[in-house]
């Protein structure tokens, strides 16, 4: 029993060589690049975005109350200044649904005129000459995959679902943001106007690295772009 | 239950490969178009895209925020909301021609009986540090108006309905504005009126004559953005990764079938 058992063992830990050796034959273990093979979703937007129904509602239920107080119902408030939409300076960042928490930097573009990145692993940077978080337009916050030691602040991004909830902080204020789409990109096809441009509601984009790694280029060939829009208080 | 779970996955593929051609298409030749319900007496309505249900329950006074559309012609009918589809039937339909890069503002404006589109084309640029606006009389009774500074001159004038006017670039700043006859009478004010730098409205004014009001609109706001992608790796996959792997593996390799050697020796 014993003796058999072993070697059951030994034929298991054969196999198990084989198949390893095979494996390691077939794919470089590039844990980046398997982890965004898959990956990109996209939730239909709502049909209509409405900002206005729900002071309308509450315009109709003043009116309810107060029959005769304004029978011409002209607007009180002047509405070109009701769409003063301020943004904030993010300095903190975090996802509660992959556990991430991190500061958030404000960086511009590189000498070759790309978004700047943190020198470290840990930190995020927020595209500052864009626009900012909270404002309508699309807020821009990268963080590298990986550093020298492994995963880095955005390894785990791939893990994202549509709704999960994206809070920034900054000028006091805090803004919720709902993940939407998330979609790898090859470099040469990215859309870089799109992704960094204006939109009729704010958005949160969150940029890091996917794909697989291509030495000449000496970055990988994908991003991973999320998108997020703004939760209304 | 297999069959099923194939043709699921099937389905899954198709749709993934059809997701990976629409996402395809989004970075290519894209137009922005936004719909506005201006039509004091029509009802919410849906409103079909190519016959896609594209908005849903777009009350009166509401806009639909800038869709990205490929870039063509596209055949757009508005429905009373609910009202189940079928082509041709809607109480407007328009073949509306959009080119990549642009943005449209899409009205439908009008009392119900003589409901039509209101099209402009959209700003999408600014002068750095200006500000930009201009006027959209959807009013379907009211009589040309200018649009102008109180006690000043007019910023527009004679605008009539239904027409959108060109683009003014003024200071950034606080207007006291007001809609008023070309004699000077005051339709509306729209006094404090802040118009903010690198910022393009549209204001439209909407409803019947005796009930008046504006709906304003910001077309664009104007940010920086970069060349190129950032470089968010700073790891490098090492190319010697997988040689060591494969080592590790022959290593074992001999290992085990050592163990199997001195098992049969024994």
């Amino acid at each position: 029993m014993g003796l058999c058992g072993e070697n059951d063992f030994n034929k298991f830990a054969l196999l198990l060589a084989v198949v390893f050796l095979a494996g390691c034959n077939a794919a470089p273990q590039d844990e980046v690049s398997i982890r965004s093979a898959e990956v990109g979703f996209a939730v239909k937007a709502e049909p209509a975005r409405s900002e206005q129904p729900k002071e309308l509602e509450q315009a109709k239920a003043a009116e309810k109350e107060k029959p005769a107080a304004k029978p011409k119902s002209k607007q009180a408030a002047n509405p070109i200044n009701e769409l003063n939409q301020p943004g904030i300076a993010p300095e903190t960042l975090s996802i509660p649904s992959i556990g991430l928490e991190a500061d958030v930097t404000h960086l511009g573009v590189t000498d070759s005129g790309e978004m700047a990145v943190p020198d470290n692993g840990e930190e995020l940077s927020w595209f500052s000459p864009g626009y900012q978080p909270g404002q309508r337009g699309r807020a821009v916050i990268a963080g590298h995959v990986d550093d020298l030691d492994g995963p880095a602040v955005f390894w785990d991004l791939t893990e994202l679902k549509p709704g999960d909830e994206i809070v920034v902080s900054g000028d006091d204020r805090e803004l919720r943001f709902k993940v939407h789409t998330m979609e790898s990109v090859p470099l040469d096809l990215a859309d870089v106007d799109s992704v960094f441009g204006y939109h009729s509601s704010p958005e949160l984009v969150l940029i890091t690295c996917s794909g697989t790694y291509d030495y000449d280029r000496g970055t990988r060939e994908e991003r991973l772009i999320v998108y997020a829009s703004l939760v209304k208080e | 239950m297999k069959k099923l779970s194939v043709s699921l996955v099937a389905v899954l593929v198709l749709f993934s490969l059809l997701a990976s051609l629409v996402m395809a298409d989004e970075h290519g030749d894209m137009a922005k178009v936004r719909v506005l319900h201006a039509s004091p007496d029509a009802p919410a309505v849906d409103v079909y895209v190519n016959g896609d249900l594209t908005l849903e329950e777009v009350p009166f006074k509401t806009d639909s925020g800038y869709l990205e559309v490929p870039a063509g012609t596209h055949d757009v009918e508005v429905f009373a909301a609910g009202t189940e589809y079928a082509a041709g039937e809607g109480v407007l339909q328009a073949d509306l021609e959009v080119e990549a890069g642009k943005a449209y503002t899409v009205a439908a404006a009008n009392l119900l009986e003589s409901i039509e589109f209101v099209v402009a084309e959209d700003s999408m640029e600014v002068t750095e540090g200006q500000a930009k606006i201009r006027v959209g009389h959807l009013s379907p009774d009211a009589p040309a108006v200018d649009v102008g500074i109180i006690g000043g001159d007019a910023l527009f004038s004679g605008a009539e309905f239904p027409s959108i006017t060109d683009y003014a670039e003024v200071d950034p700043g606080t207007y006291d504005l007001e809609i008023r006859l070309p004699d000077g009478t005051q339709v509306l004010p729209l006094e404090g009126t802040e118009l903010a730098a690198d910022t393009v409205y549209s204001v439209f004014a909407v409803n019947t004559v005796d009930s008046l009001e504006v709906i304003a609109l910001v077309d664009y706001e104007a940010a920086a953005s970069p060349d190129e992608m950032p470089t968010t790796g700073l790891g490098t996959p090492e190319q010697s990764q997988s040689m060591w792997l494969l080592i590790g593996g022959a290593l074992f390799l001999v290992a085990a079938s050592g163990l199997v050697w001195r098992k049969r020796f024994q």
